[in-house]
């Protein structure tokens, strides 16, 4: 270029530079997220920090603007952080300058509240409240969200996981009803899966969830509730690993990891496997009926409970959910309160039933479930219903409650990925991981912590 | 350069540019595309270059993704952090750069050795450490932890403008303190000028740094109007996994300003005039 | 005042915003997370001294810290010394005086403008095994391309392959060293005779080699430490073939709350890059030319 013509588009373009740098500052600001300018300036302002994004994080923006609406006290303030949540959190609690109230779906309840972070609910609740609380919520709230024997996680949420499939494919390889238990439909599954000329997986018949979430139907578990104890090495653990890797060696252990990693990694929008038909049979959660019915209204589609084994134990899986929390150094704990009370139901089942219809997330108790709205949401959706009926299952289980949890969870991921790679057999996988652990346990006991 | 050559430098450039701008061409063809397209089917082998092109081209990805999250507010504020972050890193840098690189002062080695151990430590083990520090300054929940640390000079930048102001010769120092001249007028009148391109080579990386830093902000910053881009962008990812093209849509409009910037800049770090007749 | 004494104050002034920022923001963090090695801190408790417990447990009950250093240097190894034959090529290449030398520059720096959150995704797409562009392209050639970043044997050298993309940060860097090689040192190699590959080897290479010590350094630094791309890409995965010490650092620190751990950690890794680095220093008397 010649520099003539060089030196005038140097001009031209630092003036637009200019131009738009002015343009940029010169203007106010305009009142971008609803609720990240306060509305109410007269009100005591209530800090709530979450981690919803996406098109989660509009579903919350509605529910604060509800109970800001509905009460003239306190503004709640939402803050959403996508990532570094957690860091965020603990530097904002140890600097003195904490939300007031957030919500949580990672396992920190245990390891927070041992170290004397969070607020029991206990200790705000008044005695009819707790009392409510105590006789409505479903049996798992109380596994998830306690620890040694208190609440410090009130739940706004949950999740369990179930079968979704499409019957049309049953149908198409002669299976009239849905197989009442795994090994039907470990058995059926084989003649659903489709390959290509390659051997390529294109379709699976049947994608099991995962080891933790399985072993509940097998009869096992990992943690004994009644004595607080862990129970990794549980043989009905093992019998449901052995389980699950044999399907996968039958399936292909490597043909099943490519045709994994080739999906949609994004489980939003009409982008989710299920939907494009990669699989006849899958487990997942109930948010996906309200994702359906938004991306592929026409899907033909139905959910059903995961089958047990024979003998093993119907209705069973692993329950989780979101989890509001309160830090101990929080300024508002009463606002707090009030914002959760209205959020969770136990305020007004009724208003808060249409929280969980917007976010797709499983009622904490029969009062929200029964509220005209969540049953019309049931009728709209029976595919729903498989869930709800789910979760009010006693014999749903939790993780761990542990302090270590993470490190629990990070290990029996890890060794699983390995038996279900056939890189490790499945009882060495068991113990393995109870070696691991045990480790664990022994260095933090030496270190001095309680467990 | 005679034609052979030239001709070999253009294969061999063209060839290397077609990988190398394939992240980019598929940041373009992704926003462009609607959610379904994004992964076209599942199991089918052989995706070509070809489903690089999106049928049909939804262009509203863009608007959308621009109003979902604030980006003018977001631009602001990252604009006004990197312009400061930038000014206060290079020539901060500069200045202690000389010293280290012109100057033979006592306990110069250790006080080096001491520059690069900095950059030694994993930022993960002080970052409660550096938090609780800049708590008790009062300056949590503003810019200034953000800011205030680049005026002390960045030891990255030092030590690249250490080993560019040792390629000088001390020559041209010795003139100038013959006639009297001090440090600092040497330095800036000499050394800086010729150091124009390294220099500027900093300012890109602390401006680039700064555009991207997504911790920083997260971190120190409670009031949502005060949030940066790479924050907004990060909203486009949600727990469940991420919305891709209009996240692609969102990462291009970020990232074009950025590459408009280094495509005029680029004659101040580089050579672009040619030698007489020599290849480089 | 003595002439040394002047030069020293001298010096000092000219470092001492460094030297201020040191003390004041640098320095206490440091001594805070030695101390913090030496404790059991879980961050939402204070720290309470376990003496030397953390490095004991590290050195030899820790399967996991051992294999993750290994997975590291092996990275750091193979990684640095082509990330430096990539960077200098390119930068040979790109200092070229041909049309639209412009255009390739930016090309070949785009990749390191894309923010990370698209540029791994992008590369999770092109090496997916079953419909990513790298076994598409492989398979028209009868090949069946191997599970890449999802398959054990093969995921630390995807990330490898990845880190190529990122050589426009380098290159940047040797291009601004070769504008400064003085252009009279080609003029007079030129009258002598010398052919390009000789003044490459003559002149280029040893002038640019200041800058390549940089280089070569700093990469030995961040190789150690790698962390992003394998957390969002890998997480350590598929069966640990990636778990990075940075990686296993980071979940000692912020997932399993084991802080004090992760500060011991994080020290062994500082001696480990000191050392290495002193011993780079001690090497630059041998192959780095300054002062023109």
């Amino acid at each position: 270029m010649a520099a003539r013509s060089l030196a005038i588009v140097r001009w031209i373009g630092v003036s637009l530079a200019l131009v738009f740098a002015i343009w940029l500052y010169a203007r106010p600001a305009r009142k971008t997220d609803a609720t990240s300018l306060r509305r109410y300036p007269n009100r005591i302002s209530v800090r709530f920090w979450h981690m919803w994004s996406a098109e989660w994080k509009d579903v919350v923006d509605r529910i604060v603007d509800r109970f800001n609406k509905s009460q003239d006290k306190y503004e709640v303030i939402a803050l959403s952080v996508p990532g570094g949540a957690d860091a965020k959190f603990l530097l904002g609690a140890m600097g003195g300058d904490p939300p007031d109230v957030m919500a949580q779906w990672n396992p920190v309840i245990p390891t927070w509240a041992e170290g004397g972070m969070l607020l029991p609910f206990e200790d705000i609740m008044s005695p009819q409240e707790r009392a409510q609380f105590e006789r409505e919520s479903y049996p798992i709230v109380k596994r998830v969200g306690q620890y040694k024997g208190k609440t410090y996680g009130f739940p706004i949420g949950l999740q369990v996981k179930g079968v979704f499939y499409m019957p049309q494919a049953f149908k198409e390889a002669g299976i009239k009803e849905f197989p009442k238990t795994w090994e039907e439909l470990v058995s059926v599954s084989e003649r659903l899966t489709k390959r290509d000329k390659e051997g390529n997986i294109v379709r699976l018949g049947f994608m099991p969830g995962s080891w933790t979430e399985t072993a509940p139907l097998f009869g096992g578990d990992f943690y004994d509730f009644k004595q607080g104890t862990l129970t990794l090495d549980n043989p009905k653990n093992l019998a449901c690993l052995e389980n699950l890797v044999a399907i996968r060696k039958r399936d292909g252990y490597d043909a099943v990891s490519r045709f994994q990693s080739s999906l949609n990694s994004s489980s939003y929008a009409g982008g989710w496997p299920f939907i494009v038909g990669a699989f006849a049979a899958d487990v997942d959660g109930p948010w996906r009926v309200e994702q359906i019915s938004k991306y592929a209204p026409t899907l033909d589609y139905a959910t059903a409970l995961v089958p047990p084994p024979k003998g093993g134990t119907p209705g069973a899986g692993l329950g989780s959910g979101n989890f509001m929390i309160i830090p101990r150094s929080a300024r508002q704990k009463a606002g707090a309160w009030a914002f959760i009370k209205f959020w969770s139901g136990l305020e007004d089942p009724e208003v808060a039933a249409e929280f969980y219809v917007w976010g797709g997330w499983l009622p904490p108790s029969d009062a929200v479930a029964r509220a005209p709205i969540y049953q019309d949401y049931m009728r709209k959706h029976p595919q729903f219903r498989t869930f709800v009926e789910a979760i009010s299952s006693p014999n749903i289980r939790a993780q761990p409650p542990v302090a270590y949890q993470v490190f629990v969870n990070d290990a029996i991921t890890k060794l699983e990925d390995q038996a279900l790679r056939g890189e490790i057999s499945p009882g060495q996988a068991v113990s393995q991981l109870r070696t691991k652990v045990d480790q664990e346990v022994l260095r933090r006991k030496r270190l001095g912590y309680d467990e | 350069m005679n034609k052979i050559s030239r001709l070999a430098v253009h294969v061999a450039l063209l060839a290397l540019a077609i990988p190398a701008s394939l992240p980019l061409l598929w940041m373009l063809s992704t926003s462009l595309k609607s959610d379904e397209q994004v992964y076209s089917g599942t199991g089918t082998h052989g995706s070509t270059l070809g489903s690089l092109i999106p049928h049909p081209a939804v262009w509203s990805n863009y608007p959308k993704a621009l109003s979902t999250v604030p980006f003018d507010l977001y631009l602001r504020n990252t604009l006004t952090l990197c312009f400061i972050c930038v000014i206060g890193a290079v020539i901060s840098s500069a200045f202690v750069a000389y010293g280290f690189a012109r100057i033979q002062f006592r306990g110069r080695g250790p006080l080096f050795a001491l520059l690069i151990a900095t950059m030694a430590l994993p930022g993960q083990v002080t970052m409660i450490p550096v938090f609780e520090m800049f708590r008790r300054l009062g300056w949590y929940g503003s810019y200034m932890p953000l800011t205030l640390p680049s005026f002390a000079g960045v030891p990255f930048y030092i030590f690249l403008l250490t080993q560019f102001f040792r390629t000088l010769p001390e020559e041209i120092a010795e003139s100038a303190r013959i006639d009297g001249a001090g440090e600092l007028r040497i330095f800036s009148r000499i050394v800086l000028p010729l150091a124009k391109p390294a220099l500027a080579t900093c300012a890109l990386f602390q401006f680039l740094g700064t555009w991207n830093d997504f911790m920083g902000p997260l971190i120190y910053v409670n009031d949502p109007t005060k949030y940066t881009l790479a924050y907004g962008l990060q909203q486009f990812m949600s727990a469940y996994g991420g919305q891709w093209a209009e996240l692609m849509a969102a990462s291009i409009v970020f990232t074009v300003p950025i590459i408009i910037l280094f495509f005029f800049a680029q004659r101040t770090f580089i050579q672009g005039i040619a030698t007489t007749g020599g290849k480089n | 005042m003595t002439t040394k004494t002047r030069r020293d104050l001298v010096g000092l002034g000219f470092i001492s915003p460094w030297l201020i920022g040191f003390i004041a923001f640098t320095a206490w963090p440091f001594l805070r997370s030695i101390q913090l090695s030496f404790t059991r801190y879980d961050i939402v408790r204070p720290p309470k001294w376990v003496g030397v417990s953390n490095y004991q447990s590290l050195f030899t009950n820790d399967e996991v810290f051992r294999n993750s250093a290994w997975i590291t240097l092996k990275f750091a190894a193979i990684s640095v010394p082509l990330m430096i034959v990539a960077g200098v090529t390119l930068a040979l290449l790109l200092n070229a005086n041909i049309r639209g030398i412009a255009f390739y520059r930016t090309v070949f720096f785009l990749p390191s403008i894309v923010p990370t959150v698209a540029s791994t995704a992008i590369f999770m797409w092109i090496l997916n095994p079953q419909i990513g562009l790298v076994n598409g392209l492989l398979s028209k050639i009868g090949i069946t391309g191997p599970g890449w970043l999802n398959d054990p044997k093969w995921a630390l050298w995807s990330l490898m392959f990845m880190g190529l993309w990122g050589v426009g940060n380098s290159m940047v860097i040797y291009l601004a060293g070769l504008k400064d090689i003085p252009i009279y040192l080609y003029e007079a190699a030129i009258v002598d005779g010398a052919s390009p590959v000789k003044r490459l080897y003559k002149i280029t290479l040893p002038m640019l080699t200041p800058v390549i010590f940089f280089n070569l350094v700093m990469g030995v630094i961040s190789a150690l430490q790698y962390f992003t791309q394998a957390y969002i890409m890998t997480n350590g995965g598929p069966a640990d073939s990636t778990r990075f010490y940075a990686l296993y650092l980071f979940d000692r620190a912020w997932r399993y709350a084991d802080m004090g751990y992760a500060s011991a950690m994080a020290w062994i890794l500082f001696v480990a890059i000191m050392l290495l680095t002193a011993a780079l220093f001690g090497t630059q008397k041998r192959w780095v030319h300054y002062g023109g």
